[in-house]
């Protein structure tokens, strides 16, 4: 008895300054408000349009990639003026991570949301709600699920990317004249985009390149050692063969890699889809004369214009263009705003990018 | 009456209320939106599956062992349902299923660590990358999606206010607390971390109790796993990942030694409390996750040194 005593006072104690906490909590809580919401008056009498919030959130903070995007997304928002730019996403690219931070930014109240998901369909339900609560909501660099959001920019149309690589192999080979041999080395055989592509790259030769024969096809499993392997047995193979298509970020180091250490530089042109950071060596080395991406600059840049057209109503469901400040007009297929022009990085234009 | 107020000053309970004011007041002048119900209760969904397992985690740390399985078994266990539901069996069954597959892993833990008598520290961090790996082996990596309503609604739906969450872990809290509050049982937790070997001695159970611990946190890991599948309507191997230094995190904040014996399940709840409002207000306010890590880190630091130092001082007067 006398043991419990002591013990059931510190229980007390505890639960008392627990309430005296929560206590205080409140009353500090009414006091603060009216100083927050003369500094929100002080902000809307300086300039007389209405703030427009927009929150873009990346796949990962920290990529170069993505750091290179909300460089534009900033130039837009000075160039508006009437925009206030968020750029924030998960350090870690969990998609757990981005569905917390867009329902964060949904209760705050902003006014777009843009979002490159990691994962679709981690974030549709937390997009689903943003909408409901009317803030406009942009998938921009990777689709979401389309009902969770209302516009996707799109960086650049399956076939502008297979036309584009199509375009600087037979550039890069000496024009449409040179007979040549080529390959693709892809991600796996059953990658949606990449499948794509290729259909687009084959009419495409068939259409406009006769010259160009296309004799293989490998997947690399986005292995850039596999990719190493299988550069090396196709040139093996087909001992004539003149270029090779890398078409992912992965298979794309890979095969330039084997055509190097084969000694092929030069005899062998080797060309896709990567960041300049990640081609730079072979750019500079003179293995790869072309890399194919799009500006991702504008890709942001464009993002922002979007989002507060979006929100002070000036693009309307139906639109069919869009006029995208310094860019021009943007085609508005359906429910996606085309940045459109891929950009092809070379060994005069590479050290203008950094990412 | 003067050694009583000092003694409760010197809790780290106090501590935490103090620092948990601290930044409540904090808050309420930096950004009082914040403080509103709605914004809270919101915002209270990203943390209830991590409540849910520091409770078994809290016991586990008392009896001086650790689990760091929990998030591989939450992997295991979401892409068990996953699977299941994917093959076409129905969704009552296939939770049924990853509850059995998260106590079984539990169990297996407990099995080595008290039969064995491997290290607690070793033998999860083996199975932290075994189950991991089982779970990315048979999904393929691929996600799951596209769950029935009735089962994403546990994830989403607020019941009586709260999500439906909240009053799963309010459920567990409520009995574990009275079965470590007033039975036996609750002071041959505290038994073992002090001594274990005196307690095989003085004829506790300690290989029953901790099998009985482990198989406990696989299952509240397996559920917290359903809820979470619920909540984002998406099953992944990558569920879970990195959940188990949130959880402990938690748990050590919360005035729980981690050499066993020492803490209380209210520290515990407290812990959760200042970490999840302080990573939940990071971000609201500074908009930069960077800012989190480096923020819990330093809590981490003052939370740990100054417990350190109050103990020492209660210990030398």
């Amino acid at each position: 008895m006398k043991k419990s005593n002591p013990r059931k006072m510190h229980h007390r104690f505890v639960v008392l300054s627990l309430l005296a906490g929560i206590a205080f909590i409140f009353t500090a809580c009414s006091p603060a408000p009216p100083s927050d919401a003369s500094s929100t008056q002080l902000v809307s009498k300086d300039n007389n349009k209405k703030k427009i919030t927009i929150c873009l959130i990346p796949k990962k903070k920290g990529l170069p990639y993505f750091t290179s995007c909300a460089k534009g997304a900033e130039e837009a928002a000075m160039e508006l003026g009437n925009v206030e730019l968020i750029y924030d996403g998960p350090t870690d690219g969990s998609p757990e991570k981005q569905a917390s931070m867009i329902e964060q930014y949904t209760l705050k109240g902003v006014d777009v949301i843009a979002v490159s998901p990691n994962d679709p369909n981690v974030v549709a339900p937390a997009l689903r709600k943003a909408r409901a609560r009317g803030i406009h909501v942009l998938s921009w660099d990777a689709d979401a699920i389309q009902d969770s959001r209302d516009y996707f920019v799109n960086q650049a149309t399956a076939e502008a990317i297979a036309h584009g690589m199509v375009n600087t192999m037979v550039k890069d080979l000496g024009g449409p004249e040179t007979r040549a041999d080529v390959a693709i080395v892809t991600a796996y055989l059953t990658a949606a985009n990449q499948n794509v592509w290729i259909e687009h790259m084959k009419t495409h030769i068939d259409q406009q390149y006769p010259n160009l024969n296309l004799v293989a096809i490998k997947p690399s499993d986005e292995d850039q050692k596999l990719a190493f392997k299988v550069t090396q047995d196709l040139m093996k193979a087909y001992p004539d063969i003149k270029g090779f298509f890398g078409i992912s970020s992965v298979s794309f180091p890979g095969a330039a890699e084997a055509v190097k250490q084969a000694g092929k530089t030069g005899q062998v042109m080797v060309t896709g889809l990567a960041t300049p950071n990640s081609m730079r060596s072979y750019v500079e080395g003179g293995t790869v004369k072309s890399v194919v991406l799009w500006n991702t600059a504008e890709l942001g840049y464009l993002t922002i214009k979007v989002g507060e057209a979006l929100a002070t109503g000036k693009l309307k469901q139906g639109d069919t263009s869009f006029d995208a400040g310094k860019l021009g007009k943007k085609k508005i297929a359906g429910d996606q705003v085309l940045l459109g022009d891929i950009l092809v990085f070379t060994k005069e234009n590479i050290h203008q990018y950094d990412f | 009456m003067k050694a009583i107020f000092l003694r409760t000053l010197s809790l780290p309970e106090t501590f935490l209320s103090c620092l948990i004011i601290t930044l409540f007041a904090l808050i309420s002048q930096l950004d009082p939106s914040f403080l509103q119900w709605e914004v809270q209760r919101s915002l209270s969904s990203h943390i209830w599956e991590l409540a849910i397992i520091a409770i078994p985690m809290t016991l586990i740390i008392l009896t001086a062992g650790i689990d760091l399985s929990v998030g591989s078994i939450m992997s295991l266990s979401a892409i068990t349902a996953g699977m299941l539901f994917q093959a076409g069996s129905s969704m009552p069954l296939a939770c049924g299923a990853a509850l059995l597959t998260g106590t079984l892993g539990g169990f297996l833990n407990g099995f080595f660590i008290a039969r064995m008598r491997v290290h607690p520290l070793i033998i999860t961090l083996a199975t932290m990358a075994t189950y991991r790996g089982i779970a990315e082996g048979i999904s393929q990596a691929k996600p799951v999606s596209g769950f029935p309503a009735g089962f994403t609604r546990l994830g989403q739906d607020e019941w009586l206010n709260l999500p439906f969450a909240a009053w799963v872990f309010f459920i567990i809290f409520v009995s574990v607390f009275w079965v470590i509050h007033r039975r036996a049982l609750g002071l041959h937790v505290y038994a073992i971390g002090n001594n274990d070997t005196a307690s095989r001695f003085s004829g506790i159970h300690v290989d029953r109790i901790l099998i009985g611990l482990y198989t406990f946190s696989g299952f509240a890991s397996a559920l917290a796993a359903l809820l979470f599948v619920a909540r984002r309507n998406t099953a992944k191997a990558d569920v879970g990942m990195g959940i188990e230094l949130g959880v402990i995190t938690a748990v050590v904040i919360g005035g729980v030694s981690i050499f066993g014996g020492r803490g209380t399940l209210v520290g515990t709840c407290l812990g959760l409390l200042l970490i999840h409002e302080t990573r939940e207000f990071v971000s609201w306010h500074w908009n930069r996750d960077e800012f989190i890590l480096i923020v819990l880190g330093l809590l981490l630091i003052v939370s740990v040194v100054f417990q350190k130092l109050l103990r020492h001082k209660q210990n030398s007067s």
